[in-house]
């Protein structure tokens, strides 16, 4: 089986996001980019497939800019077998938007014919939590969001997902997307020899064109704002105390 | 250089004025070297009892060296950014900090420790010829308060990147680091304080995972079973888990000295035999050299190991040998030639033996040992051994050839200053590490610490000198890798690594206050760690004495 994992390159989660002036987004200029951490869950999932004899080969798939192909370069380095990358923009600051993201992906597995793609559920920069559930419809597959566990028997994803009530489990039958939340399993680190292996993996670089995808925006920003700044608080001497001044604020 | 628009304090031109201020700079070391040759000469040869009543000097002049291939090392890298259009404001701050203090250094004196101050009139020079030089202007603005608060504020601003500081250094090799952080930040940074504080061994399971991930074979050659890599590879990775643990940092030592030896010493069947075992870490090799009475004078080792049919026999006592409970192999140095009292008459052996548990650490016949307790540089456990009749088995002979093993170590000095200069880079970036946390999260008078200048002041400088050793460091190991001689280099990195990594730890722990002085904050272990570095591996004393000598040729 094969198994297609597409990575997204974000600002990575340690940094302080700042807002750029003209509120048309996040600066992303000199600030550090790693992988999306769910999509790390999926490639490491998928690796873990290959492991148990469920999977034979893992293709890492990324739309971005050029320097996406560092984000191919781990996902080689913890285990995928080659890499596709799509070209998309030449600007750091210009986010493909999910529906250009599947069907471009779509164009993708039509040509890779993977059985499962797993991906995250959502980008850490954009939390859109669109591009599995749009590319499970211009394919037409079955779709199984947020798992926590995946299982492939008989032709079937078994997956259990998280819910707001809990768990639940359900059977997709494959070909299938998979969209992965955090609990699922916790990504191993490359090891010296497979970044060495990762060099000499094949890295295929593509073009929006090469699909005959449009990847103009749809969507317009409107504003970008940083969150409020708390107010300082007060310290109060009694529960008493407490409670006249939740009184004064109006919040009992 | 966008910089310069936004802050304000960067001087216009700082690369150019960088590297124009090399050659005055170099100018002056090469007059250096004249007054101390003429100083200790005799006739054409440099004397021996000329030199020792000249020490300091000589050690300075060593320093005055290491400054000025650091500074050339800084401006290369400087040039590399800017290529890699990586040269930030962060960056040139780095650079200019750098610069404008150690040329400040060179003039006013350069402090070899706290104590000890070099200054260029103890070679009867003048600074006067470098003050008026293009250098001056770096030397009068470089280094200044709004300086070292823009640099400050920017570690903070950039506090998600792994190192303060683009280091110059390819994909590949930052991938590695990437991964490695990783790793610490997950497995050594919860536990290393504990270890420490309760003086245990690192857990085994530790050892297994960093075999696992390549560690022990990483500069083994492919067909020995290693993995072939750079050294410049082994700096990083040794730079990340020391940032973790020095412990941690240093399994990787003992490997790599024990590698080096049977490369560059030992026969093709010690190589098949030894290499893969090594490094897959089946087996874990320590390093037996020192005795109770010689320490940096190795060549006066009176352990001796005599044949007897095939085999040999050792009888002697050895000294802080760190990892000795747990290992396989002792890489032993031992006098073969009785008649001999120097280092000629020395032999490296491969000396195999059980590996001990807490209740029983030395089982194997002929060897005893006790444990030497220390501040820090825990995680190992150091030991003094002592064998009796202790049995080698005579194919263990390192080359076959008896009476080589001085020149042996000697071949593994420089990867082993190479490894030692990482580690100190890794325990110096551990300090800032905690240090720039504390300094956010501690508030007095209102705000937080760092927003007191002599604390942002304190933080800047660690990161300026942390860089400085890294592209010495990383330079040596580059020349190592290019298949050049690079003891001196080497010799440098470890003599300044040790004592940036010593002020970054000492300063750390003032920024921490009293608190830094409790055991449970980790700077208190920090600082007992850094301790070590200008002692091993080559003391500050010898380190300076092996480049003075070099320098006079």
């Amino acid at each position: 089986m094969k198994v297609l994992v597409p990575v997204k390159r974000v600002i990575d989660y340690n940094v302080k996001v700042r807002v750029k002036a003209d509120g048309s987004g996040v600066d992303l200029a000199n600030v550090k980019m790693s992988m999306n951490p769910f999509d790390e869950i999926a490639v490491e999932e998928a690796i873990r497939l290959r492991e148990k004899g469920a999977a034979t080969e893992i293709v890492a798939v990324s739309i971005g800019v050029k320097q996406s192909q560092e984000t191919l370069r781990t996902a080689l380095a913890m285990g995928a077998d080659r890499a596709i990358l799509i070209v998309a923009t030449e600007d750091v600051h210009q986010d493909i938007e999910p529906l250009a993201v599947a069907k471009l992906l779509k164009a993708v597995i039509d040509e890779e014919q993977p059985e499962l793609v797993l991906c995250g559920k959502q980008a850490i920069d954009n939390d859109m939590n669109a591009t599995g559930q749009m590319l499970s419809a211009l394919l037409g597959w079955s779709q199984a969001t947020f798992a926590s566990e995946v299982r492939i028997e008989d032709g079937n994803a078994v997956v259990t997902r998280e819910v707001d009530g809990g768990l639940q489990t359900i059977k997709a039958k494959l070909p299938a997307i998979v969209s992965v939340d955090l609990r699922l399993n916790e990504p191993r680190y490359a090891s010296l020899p497979n970044i060495m292996k990762a060099k000499k993996k094949p890295l295929e670089e593509k073009t929006p064109a090469d699909y005959g995808v449009d990847v103009a925006p749809r969507l317009e920003v409107v504003s970008t704002t940083e969150p409020a700044e708390r107010a300082a608080g007060i310290m109060v001497g009694s529960v008493d105390e407490l409670i006249g001044k939740l009184k004064e604020a109006g919040a009992l | 250089m966008d910089g310069a628009m936004t802050s304000g304090v960067i001087l216009e031109g700082l690369l150019e004025r960088a590297g124009a201020a090399l050659s005055p700079v170099e100018a002056l070391l090469e007059k250096a070297k004249n007054a101390l040759r003429s100083t200790v000469s005799e006739g054409d040869r440099v004397s021996g009892a000329l030199l020792e009543q000249n020490q300091s000097a000589a050690h300075g002049l060593a320093w005055l060296a290491t400054y000025v291939e650091a500074l050339r090392q800084m401006h290369a890298w400087g040039e590399r950014l800017t290529e890699q259009g990586r040269l930030s404001e962060l960056e040139q701050l780095l650079l200019q900090i750098g610069f404008g203090e150690y040329l400040a250094q060179i003039v006013g004196g350069i402090p070899m420790n706290q104590g000890e101050i070099f200054r260029l009139s103890d070679l009867g020079l003048s600074s006067d010829d470098l003050r008026a030089s293009v250098a001056g202007e770096l030397i009068a603005r470089g280094n200044t308060q709004s300086a070292r608060t823009r640099l400050a504020e920017l570690l903070v601003e950039r506090g998600a990147e792994i190192t303060p500081g683009a280091t110059g250094l390819d994909d590949e090799l930052e991938m590695i680091r990437e991964q490695f952080r990783r790793y610490t930040l997950d497995r050594i940074d919860p536990h290393a304080h504990d270890w420490h504080l309760k003086d245990e061994l690192i857990p085994m399971e530790i050892i297994d995972e960093l075999a696992e991930m390549g560690v022990f074979g990483l500069t083994i050659p492919e067909e020995h079973g290693g993995l072939g890599l750079s050294k410049a590879s082994m700096c990083v990775v040794s730079e990340e888990l020391s940032r973790g643990y020095i412990g941690v940092g240093s399994l990787g030592t003992r490997s790599e000295i024990a590698a080096e030896l049977i490369l560059c010493g030992g026969t093709d069947a010690q190589k098949a035999q030894w290499l893969p075992r090594i490094a897959s870490a089946e087996i874990l090799p320590t390093a037996v050299f020192t005795e109770p009475n010689t320490g940096s004078d190795l060549g006066s080792l009176r352990t001796r190991a005599v044949k007897e049919g095939k085999d040999y026999r050792v009888t002697g006592n050895k000294t802080w040998i760190t990892h000795a409970a747990r290992t396989h192999v002792m890489t032993l140095l031992a006098r073969t030639d009785p008649g001999s009292t120097d280092h000629r008459g020395l032999s490296m052996f491969l000396a195999e033996k059980t590996p001990g548990t807490d209740d029983d650490p030395f089982p194997t016949e002929g060897m005893t040992g006790g444990e030497i307790e220390v501040l820090g540089y825990r995680g190992m456990k150091e030991y003094e051994l002592a064998f009796d009749n202790f049995q080698v088995k005579g194919e263990n002979l390192l080359g076959g050839e008896e009476g080589r093993g001085f020149k042996q170590l000697m071949e593994t000095f420089e990867s082993a200053r190479i490894q030692t200069a990482a580690r100190a880079i890794g325990v110096a970036q551990s300090a800032l590490d905690v240090s720039l946390q504390y300094a956010q999260d501690r508030k007095q008078f209102g705000k937080s610490l760092i927003a007191f200048p002599r604390v942002s002041g304190k933080l800047a400088m660690m990161a300026v000198e942390i860089m400085i050793a890294r592209q010495l460091t990383y330079f040596s190991a580059w020349e190592k890798d290019h298949g050049q001689r690079c003891d001196l280099e080497a010799g440098m990195a470890k003599l300044l690594g040790a004592r940036v990594a010593w002020a970054a730890a000492d300063n750390g722990l003032q920024i921490h206050g009293g608190n830094g002085f409790a055991l449970e904050y980790r700077i208190s272990r920090i600082l007992c760690d850094a301790r070590i570095l200008n002692i091993f591996e080559g003391a500050a004393e010898i380190q300076a004495q092996v480049i003075a000598r070099r320098l006079l040729g």
